[in-house]
């Protein structure tokens, strides 16, 4: 694999997690977590690398990638927003949430704010149903989110918000 | 292994599985995502068959291409049950690719009710895979299934020009559905978003590989790929024999 000088620290980088899991296929998932968890996607030097480190072909690779939604291929934002749109949530309102964090934030679900630091997601169900409509910040649950409090929630994140 | 297909009691080779038995003795039995030289892959569960098996009271569907034969089984390969079931596979595949000839012809064999497609766009690809497995088989794997559900489709990474592909064209060739786009003229040929430079054989002048499928050929024999054509080297060995059998 042909590396330019600028890519040269990013791959030490992601080197060192890759090869702290033997080069062995089964891995490839929790590789990946890792990545993610880390950078907050999985980025395209660390796709080839992980290919090369267990001798599965980079298509597969990336089929893998795409195929589960907990990976991104893009960049996330710092604060990652999980607006859950579950039947219970969805039926407590999920959409009018994610009306205002367009309103706020100016990204639809999939989106991510252009000063990287708001992406914004739905997920199918998290399994809190009692708390419905949930909201997760980067792993903190807010439940019962009614429309007025996601101003607050944006600026405990520092963030700021284009209508109050 | 004595097994009896439709009433006929047929003789089953060891690990020979159900579709691979009756295509043996031509009886027919439709399939998408088979091929004999990757087996079955259990995909489009056209070639479901009914099965009764010993000691069970109800038949049984099962995949004919995925199903070695280990017992005394009896199968039947066309019935109202398996041909719904058929039926309704092209249905739900005639909604991807509505436009596709060869789909339409399957639409009417089947008799399969249309329904609106889901694309706007008209699709030619109905994802049995074999393009997938043909890369493989020819030792790349430079496109695979990316994404899933709807978005599910036959690609390579990032939709970019890959390292790996050497413009063979061996997925557009086996392609059901000519889903596979293959752009030629007369010195190079464009597939998955790659150009290559065609390489005409030295004997007849016929383009016949890519640059880089010679190449591979080097690279993986490890001897110099002499460049003719299929026909050519062919007719070139034979003279070289006949040489030395005088």
């Amino acid at each position: 694999m042909q590396i330019n000088p600028q890519e040269y620290a990013e791959a030490s980088r992601y080197e060192s997690l890759i090869k702290s899991y033997p080069g062995r296929p089964q891995y490839i998932l929790a590789i990946m977590q890792d990545l993610q968890k880390q950078y907050n996607y999985l980025p395209r030097l660390a796709l080839t690398m992980i290919s090369s480190h267990v001798g599965v072909p980079v298509s597969k690779i990336y089929a893998m990638a795409s195929f589960y939604k907990a990976f991104s291929l893009t960049p996330k934002g710092r604060f990652v927003f999980r607006v859950c749109d579950g039947t219970a949530c969805h039926i407590k309102g999920s959409e009018t949430l994610l009306d205002q964090l367009y309103q706020h934030l100016g990204i639809k679900a999939g989106q991510t704010t252009e000063d990287g630091q708001f992406s914004l997601e739905t997920v199918n169900c998290l399994g809190a149903c009692a708390l419905a409509p949930v909201v997760v910040v980067n792993g903190k649950v807010y439940g019962k989110v009614k429309p007025g409090d996601l101003e607050e929630i944006i600026r405990e994140c520092g963030g700021q918000c284009h209508v109050s | 292994m004595k097994v009896k297909i439709n009433g006929q009691e047929l003789e089953a080779r060891e690990g020979e599985t159900i579709l691979e038995l009756c295509l043996r003795h031509d009886i027919p039995i439709p399939h998408l995502c088979y091929h004999p030289a990757f087996g079955g892959q259990g995909a489009c569960r056209m070639c479901l068959v009914e099965l009764k098996e010993p000691g069970r009271v109800n038949n049984r569907l099962v995949a004919s291409c995925t199903y070695p034969i280990h017992s005394s089984v009896e199968v039947t390969t066309e019935s109202e049950r398996v041909h719904r079931l058929r039926r309704n596979i092209v249905m739900l595949l005639a909604r991807r690719a509505s436009q596709n000839p060869w789909m339409k012809e399957l639409v009417e064999q089947y008799g399969a009710p249309s329904l609106p497609p889901v694309q706007t766009e008209p699709a030619d690809c109905i994802l049995c895979g074999l393009c997938n497995h043909a890369c493989e088989k020819m030792g790349k794997t430079a496109i695979w299934s990316m994404f899933r559900g709807i978005e599910k489709r036959i690609a390579t990474p990032y939709d970019e020009a890959a390292d790996e592909c050497m413009g063979c064209a061996a997925c557009a060739q086996i392609c059901p559905t000519q889903a596979i786009k293959v752009e030629e003229d007369a010195a190079t040929r464009t597939i998955w978003n790659k150009k290559f430079e065609l390489v005409a054989c030295r004997r007849c002048g016929k383009n016949f590989a890519t640059r880089e499928q010679i190449e591979y050929m080097r690279e993986s024999s490890g001897y110099e790929v002499d460049e003719l054509c299929d026909h050519c080297r062919k007719l070139t060995l034979a003279q070289n024999v006949r040489h030395y059998s005088r």
